[in-house]
């Protein structure tokens, strides 16, 4: 069945777009990260014009991050003041990142820079998810008894100025560090379409040192604004944003979520990640081997201009 | 033949008055099956659909472009889009990655170009009709660019533009096929892809008798979002601000429900 998208203007079947949804939606049931960094270059890959993907995604995020912000508020897991200091930074970062995302478009290098960075991004987490479930997956193997050793044991020392007490995290560090963290998080999530949750919540444990109880619910409050920033940004500047295909991703989200929670529920945390860690390592390759190869026209047509 | 129709009439006129009152509503009391010499042109066509509506459904439609003329003679029809500024990018390999390094930019790019003839089209353009009719090719190369480049770099960002817009089915097939039949109806399917630059188009169809065009019918194809499609759309260029905050607001409240429904599950 296909549908007509009014904003990317071209006919795209249903099941696809409820599917690359899904696809989302089960790695947010099953690891709590919200599965934009997946879904946008599906969506490039299937032929949505990029600008157009990661406006979309924008706003498929903010829907993403409300449901499951709902629960931890109730659970009291997020750090507001932690949240505001980072969303400051989100808000500041998102802005300019719409800003480059805008001239990067009009001198028609969107496309390379984002199959660039998500190749940079996606490979790097990949690997290192990778690396850490076959490690613990031989450690299990070779003595299944060995405790546990510490997650983290390095907390780096902040000699930054504008210290700030964070009291639910426990923490007395310089505002400037999550500050810029959510300037950077800021930046990616307005370029990439992607909440940021996947960069977001691994600096927090180990850059910041946030007690991990804190961490999903605090980083959802970040990236529920951000997101909507973004989506407010590109639709004002940009235009780019297509409701209905945010709807079906949506939609396809709000299948799939239930089904990875219980996946993850059966299957055990190392081959989950492992899994994980393929498949992102998987759409990195695929990325790298569009840029790689030589295209079968080196000619693409720009923005296009209604002549004066 | 006129004697002939001259004698009819005066039969017709002779004959029974009930007979003569039927024929009355036939244009000079002719019956309407009866070419009149004079009035009728050489030329007319329809098109199956007075627009292209890109609806919620859309996905490209062929639209029947059919008409009738005066034999002897050929049918050429021409579709042109909009014209449009076009900005052609191209990739070079630099650091054993493609990207863009190029660029160029032309005005008065037809957004849709479809030329179809009930003839070999160089035969019938051999013949010396340029000027009026114009293939693929000749009318790219009436394409402006925009800014100074060298000539040969010049012709082959505009081949590569040809070729980025039939990829597209913008351009389809170089020549299309108008079929007549018992040699004065003609029909042409015009191919439209699910792509398609919105605005209006023009159609055109041309009737050439010894390498000379004798007559000409044009029409305007609006084509253009509607319903569902064209309000939001129209939203989103209108007022993007106001579509943003509807689109967060949508967004909120479907992961809302999304999540307590998924949670009662």
């Amino acid at each position: 069945m296909e549908i007509y998208l009014p904003i990317a203007e071209q006919s795209m079947n249903v099941f696809v777009l409820l599917a690359l949804g899904g696809v989302a939606g089960l790695l947010a049931g099953m690891f709590g990260v919200g599965g934009g960094f997946l879904a946008t270059p599906l969506l490039i890959f299937v032929g949505i014009p990029p600008a157009v993907a990661v406006a979309s995604q924008a706003n498929q995020v903010v829907a993403n991050s409300v449901s499951s912000l709902q629960v931890q508020w109730r659970r009291g897991n997020v750090d507001l003041r932690m949240g505001l200091v980072l969303l400051l930074g989100g808000i500041l970062g998102s802005s300019a990142g719409v800003s480059l995302f805008t001239y990067l478009q009009r001198i028609g290098q969107i496309d390379f820079v984002i199959a660039v960075l998500y190749v940079v991004m996606l490979s790097a987490i990949g690997a290192l998810m990778l690396y850490e479930s076959l490690r613990t997956w031989l450690k299990v193997r070779r003595n299944p008894s060995a405790p546990r050793g510490k997650l983290h044991t390095h907390y780096l020392v902040h000699r930054l100025p504008l210290k700030m007490r964070f009291y639910k995290s426990k923490l007395y560090i310089s505002a400037l560090l999550p500050l810029g963290l959510g300037v950077a998080i800021g930046i990616l999530s307005a370029i990439l379409g992607v909440g940021g949750g996947f960069v977001l919540v691994p600096a927090m444990i180990y850059l910041l040192g946030m007690p991990t109880t804190v961490v999903i619910g605090t980083s959802n409050f970040q990236i529920l604004f951000v997101a909507a920033n973004v989506t407010f940004l590109q639709a004002a500047t940009n235009g780019t944003v297509d409701i209905v295909l945010a709807l079906l991703l949506i939609l396809g989200g709000v299948i799939g979520a239930p089904i990875g929670a219980r996946l993850a529920a059966r299957l055990p945390g190392v081959v989950l990640r492992g899994l994980m860690a393929v498949l992102i390592l998987a759409v990195a390759g695929q990325l790298l081997v569009e840029l790689v190869r030589t295209p079968a026209s080196p000619y693409s047509i720009g923005l296009r201009e209604a002549l004066p | 033949m006129k004697r002939l129709v001259s004698a009819l009439l005066v039969a017709v006129c002779l004959s029974m008055p009930a007979a003569a009152q039927r024929l009355e509503p036939g244009t000079n009391g002719l019956p309407p099956s009866v070419p009149a010499m004079t009035q009728t042109p050489d030329l007319v066509m329809d098109l199956s659909q007075a627009r292209v509506s890109i609806t919620s459904a859309f996905q490209g439609e062929n639209i029947l472009l059919f008409g009738m003329f005066d034999p002897p003679g050929e049918v050429v029809v021409v579709v042109q889009g909009p014209p449009e500024r076009e900005i052609v990018m191209r990739k070079e390999r630099f650091l054993g990655l493609w990207l863009n390094t190029g660029r160029q930019g032309f005005d008065d790019v037809p957004a849709y170009y479809y030329i179809a003839a009930s003839q070999p089209l160089q035969r019938l353009l051999a013949r010396g009709i340029g000027g009026e009719i114009l293939s693929l090719a000749d009318r790219m190369a009436q394409v402006r660019s925009v800014g100074t480049r060298e000539d040969m770099d010049l012709i082959r960002f505009r081949q590569g533009l040809v070729e980025v817009k039939r990829r597209e089915g913008l351009y389809p097939a170089a020549i299309g096929q108008v079929s007549v039949q018992a040699g004065r109806l003609f029909r042409v399917e015009l191919p439209f892809p699910s792509r398609l630059p919105e605005g209006t188009y023009d159609v055109r169809a041309y009737l050439l008798r010894d390498g000379k065009i004798v007559a000409a019918v044009s029409r305007p194809l609006p084509v253009g979002k509607v319903g569902f499609s064209a309000r939001l759309a129209g939203w989103a260029s209108r007022e993007g601000p106001f579509y943003g905050i509807g689109a967060i607001a949508l967004a909120l409240l479907a992961g809302w429900l999304g999540g307590a429904v998924v949670r009662r599950l």
